[in-house]
């Protein structure tokens, strides 16, 4: 294939080469970009490869404020004790993303502009109010994760624009939350559905103050289940509360047959599954 | 767009000519003729193609080439001694019987490495882990799995 390919080491630099060369989009890991390169889905004339830009990698605090620099790849929050500790949903679903070959190049940034509904990374960050962060030459803008995904394949991104970082709080205290990737066998799998759920309990320990549920492949973006959410806030933690809300969720999801899975399975799995990743996240029994 | 890549293999420096849309596989398998690394899917699902890239495995089917420059990669041929003694991890294999057709080898192999370099008494499960990304059509990964837990555990060279 006729392609040119650059490596910038700037951030401006790349924004120079994606403003002003014909064709050129910015790539990271290259394991979504190649393969639709190779399948012809995309016909970029230059790639612009974000690897040797080392601003826009890693993983740094800000006080309160994770940030992760956009070509951070997956296997390096998958190594990372303290995502695992203080964001486990998304430690979790970093951690399934291809296999370790992919996550050792592939990059969470990545895993976002690629705007696939079933984007593991982007499940957990619905859960923890992530923002995404967008350069270009002109200026720089912010938009909640959830503004992001505009369209199966279709992100937010504008031309010359780049993905820089993606930032989140730290959750409070009384807090659990995970996500489960539901897939047909263990590794190696796009999920048939993610279902991620976050509750914080408020001061007396036993209402719950913040609720949040995100589901990706339930629809044509990753959403947050808005209704479920505010049928939780208010109410106790209880099983029975959750199951509640979660058949809100269920009820309330644009779910569509495909190979991986029928409609009515993922309906019901959305049920199933919310209960589910609270109780191991270990929101129960937590009543003081 | 063209131009020649410089990086380490094996440990020796090498440089190769590769073109902007090529992948790191065809440079090692058609520039260098380093054949052990194979061609299972070209999409980075099987493994196959896996090599190591600055301490970390990588499916060298999706890895542009151009990429490569300035970085030390392994590949299964570097793995034996110049006096041909096995590598540990692959006499491990020969011993329990992990090897059928061969095909998925040298990336079994290899991403079996890259985890004991970083983890060298790993659980069970972060052997899986290691090993989720490598297909084998043969042997259903019994043998594979006891090879590697052999090994495990075992300061390695």
């Amino acid at each position: 294939m006729q392609l040119d390919y650059h490596r910038p080491r700037t951030i401006e630099e790349a924004l120079a080469l994606l403003g002003e060369v014909e064709g050129a989009m910015p790539v990271a890991g290259a394991t979504d970009v190649w393969v639709n390169l190779r399948a012809k889905k995309i016909a970029p004339t230059a790639l612009v490869s974000l690897r040797e830009v080392a601003e826009l990698a890693g993983l740094r605090r800000e006080g309160t404020t994770l940030v992760i620099g956009a070509a951070t790849p997956h296997g390096v929050v998958e190594d990372c004790q303290e995502i695992a500790a203080e964001f486990p949903a998304l430690h979790r679903a970093c951690s399934s993303v291809g296999s370790r070959q992919v996550r050792n190049v592939g990059t969470v940034g990545g895993n976002l502009c690629n705007a696939a509904p079933s984007a593991d990374s982007a499940v957990p960050l619905l859960l923890y109010d992530a923002e995404c962060v967008l350069r270009s030459r002109t200026g720089t803008r912010r938009l909640p994760v959830a503004d992001f995904f505009k369209a199966p394949g279709r992100s937010a991104l504008a031309a010359g624009e780049l993905l820089t970082e993606i930032r989140m709080e730290l959750p409070g205290p009384r807090t659990w939350s995970g996500y489960w990737k539901h897939t047909r066998r263990k590794a190696m799998e796009l999920p048939l559905l993610g279902v991620g759920a976050l509750v914080a309990l408020a001061e007396d320990g036993e209402t719950v103050a913040k609720a949040r549920i995100a589901l990706g492949v339930a629809a044509p973006v990753p959403i947050r289940a808005g209704d479920a959410e505010a049928a939780l806030v208010g109410q106790r933690l209880t099983r029975e509360t959750v199951e509640a809300a979660a058949k809100i969720a269920a009820d309330g999801a644009q779910v569509r047959d495909s190979w991986r899975g029928k409609a009515w399975y993922r309906r019901e799995m959305i049920r199933v599954l919310i209960p589910r990743v609270l109780g191991e996240a270990g929101a129960f029994g937590n009543e003081s | 767009m063209e131009k020649i890549v410089h990086f380490e293999v094996n440990g020796v420096t090498v440089s190769g000519r590769a073109e902007a849309g090529w992948c790191l596989l065809r440079v090692l398998r058609v520039e260098l003729k380093l054949k052990g690394a194979k061609e299972g899917c070209g999409v980075g699902e099987c493994g196959a193609c896996t090599v190591i890239v600055d301490g970390a495995a990588v499916n060298s089917c999706l890895y542009p080439a151009f990429e490569v420059e300035g970085k030390r990669v392994t590949t299964i041929e570097g793995l034996a001694s110049s006096d041909g003694s096995l590598h540990p991890i692959q006499q491990a294999f020969v011993d329990k019987g992990a090897v059928q057709c061969g095909y998925c080898t040298p990336g079994m192999v290899l991403s079996a490495k890259a985890l004991l370099d970083r983890v060298p008494d790993p659980t069970e499960d972060q052997i899986r882990t290691a090993l989720a990304g490598n297909i084998c059509r043969c042997t259903g990964y019994a043998q594979i799995l006891e090879a590697v837990r052999s090994v495990s555990g075992e300061a390695k060279p």
